[in-house]
């Protein structure tokens, strides 16, 4: 049976983050692919709760060379469901892919804020649920990695 | 760092190909009722099941069955807007009615319904054309997304001599059937729709692009930006609502 070194997901906490991740990237996985066939039969989305949608998923930024920000965004959280499914399964390198995905997810969320913060001047509500989702996804991590750290201090 | 196993049942694999099947196949499903419900084109299809009847639109007496909808067929407030595809200020408008549309997506009180009004004028040679083209896309069920796409990329096609060519690119992206969109253009069916749309306008005493009504009150052009239309929009909801009300306590004291 083949054997491997990987990083420990056994301590008592971390098991159960890995499912969390998973179920926070289906919320972000269902998102992003509503905002992508919303993009593509260019129909109206709701927007109740804040002003702007239309403006921000009309802008050049929506695209990048062609794609859809929104039709990257789903294969990003689908590729993170996966990776937290079969870390959830013992597969401790896949959490650590994981983690580097969520950090590159957080950090272009974070620059997608300010986009509509500071250069659309407008935010949509579906977007904010997405950068929502990527910046859990990244504490999630990052709780995983300060609990491990801690753990191998003891 | 320890010694783990990888895992060893296929069952991961299998969570993850049900959700990627079920992605897909909520894609596919919010892609096709997205192109049908809540949208009436002109003849997405021959039923004119989803549409509202002329006199519910307020088209004129004769005209067509079908018009450029969305929202609630039986909505107390109705924004109207008239608008030609070469017009700079429909282009800039155009963002902000789609706002409109998106902020009231789902209530039952509101519609948003365009109109065609090519202007006559030798700047706007390709605008009439282009009513038609949409109307031609809205055979194939794509009205609103070849609408978007003339508007969006006013400029890519206005003074191109290959629009025709653009434009039937813009149908090939939208998955359309492009021989049967070129032939649909100079179709009598598309014709009519235009036509009528013109014909309303005239009706309404329209002059210029944009124009937009709601509830048949004409909105200034300066008022054509979403915080203004949005109030204009609340206030008749809520006169709707205060009389409906006022309406009814009478019939509930009737009743006694």
């Amino acid at each position: 049976m083949a054997e491997q070194e990987v990083p420990e997901l056994e301590t008592p906490g971390l098991r159960n983050l890995p499912l969390a991740a998973g179920v926070v990237a289906l919320v972000g996985l269902a998102d992003s692919v509503y905002l992508a066939v919303k993009h593509f039969t260019a129909e109206p989305v709701p927007c109740s709760l804040v002003e702007g949608c239309e403006k921000v998923l009309t802008s050049p930024y929506a695209e990048v060379a062609g794609v859809p920000i929104a039709a990257a965004g789903a294969a990003a959280y689908f590729i993170a469901f996966a990776l937290a499914v079969l870390a959830a399964y013992g597969d401790g390198r896949m959490w650590k892919l994981f983690g580097g995905l969520a950090t590159l997810m957080a950090g272009f969320s974070l620059w997608l804020i300010y986009l509509q913060a500071a250069v659309i001047g407008a935010f949509c509500q579906f977007c904010l649920i997405s950068a929502a989702t990527s910046l859990t996804l990244f504490l999630i991590f990052l709780t995983s990695a300060l609990i491990s750290k801690e753990t191998s201090m003891k | 760092m320890k010694k783990q196993e990888k895992p060893k049942s296929g069952m991961p694999l299998l969570i993850i190909g049900l959700v990627f099947v079920a992605a897909i196949i909520g894609a596919i499903y919010l892609y096709n009722s997205g192109s049908g419900s809540g949208t009436t084109s002109t003849a997405s299809s021959n039923s004119t099941a989803a549409r509202p009847t002329p006199n519910m639109a307020n088209a004129p007496a004769g005209a067509p069955v079908g018009v450029n909808m969305l929202g609630s067929q039986t909505a107390a407030v109705t924004v109207e807007e008239f608008a030609d595809y070469q017009c700079g200020g429909c282009a800039a408008v155009h963002p902000v009615m789609k706002e409109l549309a998106s902020a009231y997506a789902g209530n039952r009180n509101f519609r948003f319904i365009y109109r065609h009004y090519p202007l006559a004028i030798p700047a706007h040679d390709k605008s009439y054309e282009a009513s038609a083209a949409t109307e031609a896309a809205g055979l194939q069920g794509k009205f609103w997304q070849m609408q978007d796409q003339l508007f969006r990329n006013q400029a890519a096609w206005t003074a191109n001599p290959n629009y025709r060519q653009i434009w039937s690119e813009y149908a090939s992206n939208l998955g359309m059937d492009v021989q049967r969109f070129q032939a649909d253009i100079a179709g009598i069916q598309t014709k009519n729709r235009v036509d009528a749309d013109i014909q309303r306008g005239r009706a309404l005493g329209v002059s210029s692009t944009p124009t937009v009504f709601v509830n048949g009150k004409p909105v200034p052009f300066s008022e054509l930006n979403i915080a203004s239309l949005r109030r204009i929009v609340d206030a008749e909801i809520a006169s709707v609502a205060s009389a409906q009300q006022s309406n009814a306590a009478p019939a509930a004291n009737a009743n006694q």
